[in-house]
């Protein structure tokens, strides 16, 4: 398969196929919401989201768009493989902030919904409705030779003529993200290797 | 293909296979009210795993490394490492080498030791529990964790699949573990998702689902050694709804899809049941039967098993696996416990009578089936070798 | 109860991140499900959390919901008549 598109999101700046598209302010972390509202993008329910799905959605977004692929059309040949560290960590510590303090304990439904790291391939799957596997792995660390292997013979087994894989976390206001759309046939530039899946996460 | 060629599960009804096994013959439940526990503000009911006699059985585990490891271990730890242990001896193959991969699936792991003070913080960590299960077995490969909600038991076991028909390894040991807390029960509460009573899969009366604790483990081979296999692992899918976050497709696109891909190439003839989800919210259950109906599948028998378990989550879909595949070999069908008058829209077969499997000989698959937040949808197809 | 509407609509705004909608936005007698604000059954949980944590009202039964949350006005309504703080 080939590498069809990327985009990285780190802490100060985001990069769509090896452009900078937005960068934060001197020293200041990204902000999502602000990344959001720079990319022009409309989908209020973004802001419902938790960190790691903001991070993920934005990731996915600009590079499902630039692919010409819509938000309406059923996509059963499209998977989703994300990989991160931290699952839902992040949110995960929201959550626990809302009980544990007995005195104030208010359980909030919508902070736990995204205590679970394969939410981010959901909310991708709703905005895309992209239908396919969706799978969501944790590793220790970033490893392209894991990522290569587990997405080659996922896309081998569901015959899919698309995936957007790749690394999507977020911990202590940092996103770490690098989505990559990858296709069957394309311009032949980058090929779907964990090599150029390492070079595109440097 | 690949072969189970040793199991185990550690659950509220006992820490081996044969034993629960012999429970749910018995129809004995493991779910119980729990008031108070956890500091959780109302009662629940839940299948909970006993933390003293998980510590004795722990204790009493040989494992030579083991001393030169010794960390205060938490129950989750504990309990994973129990299971796979012993489903690794039964399995009798050396879970050192290089052509042996753990993989593990679950949603929360050690979710509780958020905000306490003086634990090793990387200890919360979904890879962590990974590694010192792999450490506690000499084994040296990197671990991989599936994290897919309440499908993650399939998924587990479909990466297994992978892993082994790709070449890369002989035998991968699925652990599936999930440990209830504060964290998670009032998570499911504040859904109010959680029946006040046992739960009655697929039933009309039913309220809600009943969570559970437990570790189960089956250790796969790419063959049949010495003809050790319990089961085989045919196939498996898993699709998105790509619908809601938290409520599963009102026409069952993905689950559908899944089936579909399933079952391509058998006849529902060649199915002996379809073990669902069945968690017995209102949703999930209606969910299930308007796909196995969609599939054409509405002769099969189905059930569900929650009632004895609840719903363990990450490890559910391994211990439900496990649990059908001695059903299989015994020609029989499971009945779903509590369950009276069907409350699901489609006409599906499901009873609360446990029964022979009519044409044995024709029927050696079964199919266990999940469904889980974040839109996905797993089953896997499997076959009975005995 | 113009008050109580008011810093209701405040409210379901911040719990329920309409991070582009204003309090102006809402009409107090249009549904609140459905079309409109575009809420969904997480949302609804997160009202009845709300109801208990700003005024101290417990539902026993979340199948009340359904006529509570009808709109902004019914909401105010059953608040009135069943706040504890």
């Amino acid at each position: 398969m080939e590498i069809k598109a990327y985009s990285r999101i780190t802490a100060d700046k985001m990069v769509v196929n090896g452009s900078t598209v937005y960068s934060s302010s001197d020293g200041e972390n990204i902000n999502l919401t602000d990344l959001y509202r720079h990319l022009g993008i409309d989908y209020p329910k973004f802001f419902k989201m938790d960190n790691l799905c903001k991070a993920g959605f934005l990731g996915a977004e600009t590079i499902i768009r630039d692919a010409g692929m819509d938000t309406v059309t059923p996509k059963k040949d499209c998977d989703i493989v994300l990989f991160n560290s931290t699952s839902s960590l992040d949110d995960d510590i929201a959550y626990n902030n809302t009980i544990e303090d007995d005195a104030n304990y208010f359980p909030s439904p919508s902070v736990f919904v995204y205590t679970l790291a394969n939410i981010v391939t959901g909310e991708i799957a709703i905005r895309n409705k992209i239908m396919g596997e969706s799978s969501f792995y944790v590793l220790k660390e970033f490893s392209s030779s894991i990522i290569y292997s587990v997405v080659k013979e996922t896309a081998q087994e569901t015959s899919a003529n698309a995936v957007l894989c790749g690394w999507a976390d977020f911990l202590n206001n940092t996103p770490d993200v690098l989505l990559m759309l990858l296709q069957r046939t394309g311009d032949g530039k980058i090929q779907f290797t964990a090599e150029n899946i390492n070079k595109l996460y440097r | 293909m690949m072969y189970a060629i040793g199991d185990n599960i550690v659950c509220g009804l006992g820490f081996n296979t044969d034993e629960v096994y012999s429970s749910v013959r018995r129809d004995i439940s493991g779910v119980k009210r729990c008031e108070g526990t956890f500091g959780v503000h109302e009662p629940f009911m839940a299948s909970l795993v006993d933390e003293s006699m998980v510590d004795d059985v722990f204790d009493s585990l040989h494992n030579s490394r083991s001393k030169s490891l010794c960390r205060d271990y938490t129950k989750f730890e504990k309990m994973m490492i129990i299971s796979a242990q012993n489903a690794i001896e039964k399995a009798g193959v050396d879970a050192s080498g290089r052509d042996f991969r753990f993989i593990l699936s679950t949603t929360k792991g050690n979710v509780d030791l958020l905000g306490r003070q003086n634990t090793d913080s990387e200890r919360v960590y979904l890879w962590r529990s990974a590694e010192l299960l792999s450490e506690w077995f000499g084994n040296t490969n990197i671990p991989i964790v599936v994290s897919n909600a309440c499908v993650s038991g399939a998924c587990a076991q479909i990466a297994a699949s992978r892993e082994i028909n790709s070449g890369t390894c002989r035998y991968v040991a699925v652990v599936g573990a999930e440990v209830l807390s504060k964290f998670i029960v009032s998570g499911f509460q504040s859904f109010k998702a959680l029946s006040s009573e046992e739960c009655r899969p697929f039933d009309k009366s039913r309220t809600g689902l009943n969570l559970g604790e437990a570790a189960a483990t089956i250790v796969y081979s790419s063959d049949n050694e010495e003809n050790k296999g319990n089961f085989a692992f045919c196939s498996g899918a898993i699709r998105n709804d790509a619908n809601h976050i938290s409520g599963p497709s009102r026409t069952a696109e993905g689950l559908f899809n899944v089936l579909d891909t399933l079952t391509e190439n058998i006849s529902s003839e060649q199915v002996a049941f379809i073990n669902a989800h069945g968690t017995a919210t209102l949703y999930n259950d209606e969910m299930e039967s308007i796909a196995i109906s969609r599939s054409g599948l509405n002769e099969i028998p189905v059930n569900s098993l929650k009632p004895y378990f609840g719903h363990t989550m990450g490890a559910a879909g391994v211990l439900e696996t496990i649990i059908s595949s001695r059903a299989a070999n015994d020609g029989i069908v499971l009945g779903s416990r509590g369950f009276a008058q069907s409350g699901v829209s489609c006409s599906i077969n499901i009873s609360n009578m446990t029964k022979n499997i009519p044409e044995r000989g024709q029927a050696p698959y079964f199919i266990k089936m999940l469904s889980g937040f974040g839109g996905s949808n797993a089953a896997i197809l499997l076959k009975r070798v005995l | 109860m113009e008050q109580l509407i008011l810093e209701l609509k405040k409210q379901i705004i911040e719990v329920l991140n309409l991070e582009d909608v204003k309090p102006e936005d809402i009409d107090s007698q249009a549904p609140l499900f459905g079309e409109g604000l575009g809420l969904d059954s997480i949302d609804a949980l997160e009202l009845i959390v709300l109801m208990e944590k700003n005024y101290g009202i417990k539902l026993g039964d979340p199948a009340q919901g359904k006529e509570i949350f009808k709109s902004v006005e019914t909401m105010a309504e059953y608040i009135e008549a069943n706040r504890k703080k």
